[in-house]
């Protein structure tokens, strides 16, 4: 793993475990309903400041918590035309099957290819030591696919086009 | 790769059948393929070995129409595919370029004749081809317009003209490519610069040299407008003489008119392959996030029923019922005459009767020992 890399998702990690400190908080608006602040903000006092973290100006990482929720914000890497075809198609195939993963939005963070939503309820379900493992260990997997994907685009095509020449020599 | 089949599958089965069979009906076949190409099959019980098969086709070129009737190189190379058992019935049916009368009396027999069937299924491929190869040939310096070579449009696919340009040294084949898709333009693309490199390379020396440019080489200028509108660039190869040499005319000709079908055959399984690596990373991201859940430090075990148990549990309904009554009416019995003291702790911790949700197994949880993180 390239160094930069490594430091980035540390930073990620660090901040997710300071972040997600999520407990049950009914809405203070409407009654018998309790929904993720995070998504509402209805209410400044039960969010906390949004925390940006950046490896370079195609890639950061937005996390924005709230009493009882937190969204995590990805924007991958896109160096190129394959690439940004590869992120968007993989990433829009995530978030059609997101109730797969339980914890993924169905539509990302404008600005962002893909967010979180991890609720008090995930962590009760979960532990939170290997949501912030799942989350570190996606963005790694994404990074690798799409890098492979676009590896394995560019051979496909360098095959097929040999291929084709042959049969005029 | 069946779009790249010279012969047609549905007329190549039906010759076949119409050689295998004996006939007891008369044959009368209409078939249509890529929505301009049509084939007609007759054949009569009266006449079983004769068959009549007329094909209509598009022609690659308005340039060098001079009748709707096929020129005479394109009859030769009919011809050629089966001189015993095709024979060209002139004039041809009406509506159709081409007719043929077939004799299966004289086909060969064995594997031959499923070869020389196939060849004659091929029919339109033949005339396709024929078409281009006469034009590679016969154009000739009187193309040419105020020092410029002039571009013959191609029509194989109402869709999917190209362009062939003759110059002094080469023939020049110019591709307007058009996708529907971005995805497909970004693909395509991809494999248009994987083609410009390898036809560069050393390795692929002696093949036709090719250009992709986003932009129509200067060849085109003076064409429709509409035909050089593209989403996916140009795509040129360079034929030179020795491309077109003997039996190489052939395969370069055939290569040409599938260039569109080689590239559209490619995107749609880049695609595809695509969709399964996707859905293989989504398996494997699905199953890192399921060892998240808390029930995965408590491992589960399968444990099977002691035996006794088992086999008292086997028994049936009626049998296990009339156990309880008797076991009952025992425990009454010693109930009402003798009275012990610790006796009924006794009796509930061992001589009730268990209930048990499943007949053989239960579920046993064992907590993991080792220190959790959180």
């Amino acid at each position: 793993m390239a160094n930069s890399l490594r430091l980035y998702l540390t930073c990620i990690r660090n901040t997710l475990e300071a972040a997600m400190c999520l407990q049950n908080f009914p809405c203070q608006e409407v009654e018998r309903h309790n929904k993720p602040e995070v998504e509402l903000k209805t209410s400044p006092e039960l969010l906390l400041n949004p925390v940006l973290i950046c490896r370079n100006e195609a890639e950061r990482c937005l996390i924005e918590t709230s009493i009882n929720s937190l969204r995590i914000s990805l924007k991958v890497k896109q160096s190129d035309e394959l690439e940004n075809i590869l992120t968007k198609k993989f990433l829009r195939f995530l978030s059609m099957r997101a109730e797969a993963f339980q914890v993924l939005r169905r539509k990302p963070v404008q600005g962002y290819d893909i967010s979180f939503l991890i609720t008090n309820y995930h962590c009760e379900e979960m532990q939170k030591q290997k949501l912030i493992d799942f989350i570190v260990q996606f963005m790694e997997d994404i990074d690798k696919e799409i890098s492979e994907l676009k590896l394995s685009v560019n051979t496909r095509g360098r095959l097929v086009a040999t291929e084709f020449l042959k049969q005029f020599i | 790769m069946a779009c790249f089949e010279r012969a047609s599958p549905a007329l190549k089965e039906i010759l076949l059948r119409l050689y295998r069979d004996e006939r007891t009906i008369d044959v009368d076949h209409h078939l249509h393929e890529f929505g301009s190409v049509e084939y007609y099959v007759q054949s009569t019980v009266s006449d079983p070995d004769r068959t009549y098969l007329s094909i209509s086709t598009p022609i690659l070129s308005q340039a060098f129409l001079i009748s709707t009737r096929l020129s005479r190189y394109t009859m030769e190379k009919v011809k050629a595919i089966s001189a015993d058992v095709l024979e060209i019935v002139e004039p041809p049916k009406e509506g159709y370029q081409l007719t043929l009368r077939l004799n299966f009396a004289r086909m060969p027999h064995g594997k031959e004749s499923i070869k020389t069937i196939t060849d004659i299924a091929a029919v339109q491929g033949v005339i396709l081809s024929s078409q281009l190869e006469e034009m590679l040939m016969n154009v000739n310096s009187q193309d040419v317009a105020q020092g410029m070579y002039k571009p013959i449009k191609l029509v194989y696919h109402p869709r999917e003209p190209f362009y062939v340009i003759k110059q002094p040294q080469k023939i020049t084949a110019v591709f307007p490519m058009r996708f529907k898709e971005k995805t497909d333009v970004i693909i395509a693309t991809t494999f248009f610069q994987e083609l410009m490199d390898v036809a560069n390379s050393k390795a692929c020396a002696k093949a036709p040299h090719c250009i992709w440019s986003p932009i129509p080489p200067p060849e085109l200028r003076g064409e429709a407008i509409e035909d050089l509108s593209t989403n996916g660039g140009f795509v040129s190869f360079d034929i030179t003489s020795r491309h077109i040499e003997g039996k190489r005319l052939d395969k370069t000709v055939w290569n040409l008119l599938n260039f569109y079908a080689f590239v559209k055959n490619h995107v749609k399984s880049t695609r595809g392959f695509i969709q399964r690596r996707m859905r293989t990373c989504l398996k494997s991201l699905v199953e890192v996030l399921q060892k998240t859940g808390l029930q995965d430090d408590q491992q589960i075990k399968e444990v099977k029923g002691y035996k006794r148990m088992k086999k008292l549990v086997n028994f049936s309904k009626s049998k296990i019922l009339r156990y309880r009554s008797d076991f009952t009416s025992k425990l009454k019995r010693i109930h009402s005459r003798l009275k012990i003291h610790g006796f009924g702790r006794f009796r509930r911790k061992w001589l009730s009767f268990p209930n048990f949700s499943s007949k053989t197994k239960y579920r046993k949880l064992e907590k993991d020992t080792s220190p959790q993180h959180n």
